[in-house]
């Protein structure tokens, strides 16, 4: 699903983002990334939906190389991923229907098939009754459903959630998780920033840690007997520092 | 905020509402709206113009006059005056339609009628064909001085001022494409202002994977019922207009006809409103700024 080598990302204002990245997810898994803040963690996910271009390396998202990549290519590739934002990036000035549907309309879906669709993908988070209301009508944890169902609504193989919990309680933030969680048993690769390691307790995942930039520790979430590669599954990898 | 609370929009088919309509949007469109106004006057004034026009060269004739001149130089001057491109005959008005003429004009009058139409010259009757030439009326002048005649100068101040609705006509569109650009330059800058107010929407939509057209379109659409909008609205500004002056313009036999200006007004407002919405959504905020 996706591959990093030698990473690197460098933005106009001199700023190193990232620097010598290298790792590996398969298809399928449930992956942390966590860093202090300015580890990098926003800047790799942007790298993956095409919000920043790396400056050297290799990155592949989707067999689509990120480095060559052409406009229409990497705009084919965002229709295939679901972008949880960080501060969910909401339309205050759309409804919830219009937010869900947005990514729908990009794809060109008929408009008679729309509400239905986002209907459904509401229910999954319990939102189902709120499909005309305005988002400044909704808690901070219901706005965060919307932004999950958003990003679920077109069924994309790969979910990248930047910092989803973030502000949110203990409880909303384990239902979120579940979401998320489901979203990933249906088949979904998720792929979520977070500063609270302590999800990991209750919603089992693997862990990339960055620091600086670069990659400090790479986790596989397995029980130890069968911690060897032998075992027929592909897992994460990744290059520490 | 309880649900029952909640703000709610008019719904359009398919569950979508419709953008917000703010202050800048009724702005822009009254700003357009009174420049569309000020321009559908401007051709109503023109149509009135053409129309006075027409009615006179409807029954438009140029007179020659000969002093002393003999029927022979009268006949002369007809037939080289018949010849001419652009004239359609040139007769002898003959001494009995002129007493005729004479006595209807002067009424009952204690006038001596025979003496008075003695001292009147001899008269050639121009009459133009229905495609002049824009030399015609110089060419008869010419003509007419060459064979020692001269023109009624009246009947040629008329051509005259054909020339210059003629002219007017010119500038007229040459204001109306100033007053269109400036539409479209005035609608461009209030989409930029929406665009900036909506930059969130656009840069979620590029994010998602949107192409340039799917982004852009909106905003043109906008733009292109602003400008259609402001239109429709100049038209129904123009009738008090047309109607209160419609009895004054009864006497000089001209009938306006507003009904002609709304497909002109309506699509040359939408035209205005999509050039402008096209201008400004030329540099969308892009990617980078979507997502630092």
């Amino acid at each position: 699903m996706i591959q990093a080598r030698q990473l690197m990302l460098r933005y106009p204002t001199g700023k190193t983002a990232l620097s010598g990245v290298t790792l590996s997810i398969p298809k399928g898994r449930f992956v942390y990334l966590t860093g202090e803040s300015g580890a990098g963690k926003s800047s790799l996910l942007r790298c993956l939906y095409g919000g920043a271009r790396p400056t050297s390396g290799q990155l592949t998202v989707q067999d689509l190389d990120m480095r060559l990549a052409q406009e229409h290519q990497v705009r084919k590739l965002r229709r295939n991923i679901g972008v949880i934002f960080q501060n969910h990036r909401l339309l205050f000035s759309r409804t919830v229907f219009e937010n869900v549907a947005l990514p729908l309309r990009v794809q060109g879906w008929k408009p008679e098939r729309l509400v239905a669709r986002a209907r459904k993908v509401l229910e999954f988070v319990g939102l189902e009754d709120r499909l005309w209301s305005f988002p400044e009508a909704l808690s901070g944890g219901e706005q965060q459903r919307v932004a999950i169902a958003r990003a679920m609504s077109t069924h994309p193989p790969l979910i990248l959630a930047d910092e989803p919990t973030g502000n949110l309680d203990i409880g909303t933030a384990r239902r979120i998780m579940d979401y998320l969680m489901e979203l990933n048993q249906q088949g979904s690769t998720v792929i979520m920033a977070t500063h609270d390691l302590q999800l990991m307790e209750t919603h089992p995942g693997d862990l990339l840690c960055l620091h600086a930039g670069a990659l400090a520790e790479t986790l596989q979430h397995m029980p130890p007997a069968i911690h060897d590669h032998d075992d027929g599954h592909e897992y994460v990898t990744g290059e520490g520092i | 905020m309880s649900q029952a609370n909640e703000r709610s929009t008019p719904r359009l088919p398919g569950g979508f509402s419709l953008p917000p309509f703010g202050v800048h949007q009724w702005l822009a469109l009254a700003i357009v709206c009174v420049a569309l106004w000020a321009l559908g006057l401007l051709w109503l004034g023109m149509q009135a113009g053409s129309q006075w026009m027409g009615t006179w060269q409807h029954d438009l004739r140029f007179h020659a006059y000969m002093e002393g001149g003999n029927q022979t130089k009268l006949k002369h001057l007809a037939d080289q005056l018949a010849l001419l491109p652009g004239v359609s005959s040139a007769r002898v008005v003959p001494h009995q339609e002129m007493a005729s003429w004479l006595h209807d004009w002067l009424g009952s009058g204690a006038v001596d009628e025979d003496e008075l139409l003695r001292s009147l010259p001899g008269t050639v009757e121009i009459t133009p064909g229905s495609e002049t030439g824009e030399f015609l009326y110089s060419d008869i002048a010419d003509e007419v001085r060459r064979l020692g005649a001269t023109l009624n100068s009246g009947e040629m101040h008329l051509v005259q001022v054909q020339r210059w609705l003629a002219n007017i006509e010119r500038l007229l569109w040459f204001v109306t494409l100033i007053l269109v650009l400036a539409m479209a330059i005035i609608i461009s800058n209030t989409l930029r202002m929406i665009l900036l107010a909506r930059a969130d929407e656009v840069q979620l939509m590029r994010l998602l994977g949107a192409n340039e057209w799917f982004v852009r379109m909106p905003f043109i659409l906008e733009g292109m019922l602003l400008g259609s909008g402001a239109g429709v609205l100049a038209w129904f500004l123009l009738w008090p207009l047309i109607l209160g002056a419609a009895s004054w313009f009864a006497a000089l036999d001209v009938s306006l006809n507003g009904f002609i200006l709304l497909a002109p007004m309506v699509f040359g407002g939408g035209m205005a409103g999509g050039l402008g919405a096209w201008v400004a959504t030329m540099r969308l905020p892009n990617e980078s700024t979507a997502t630092t």
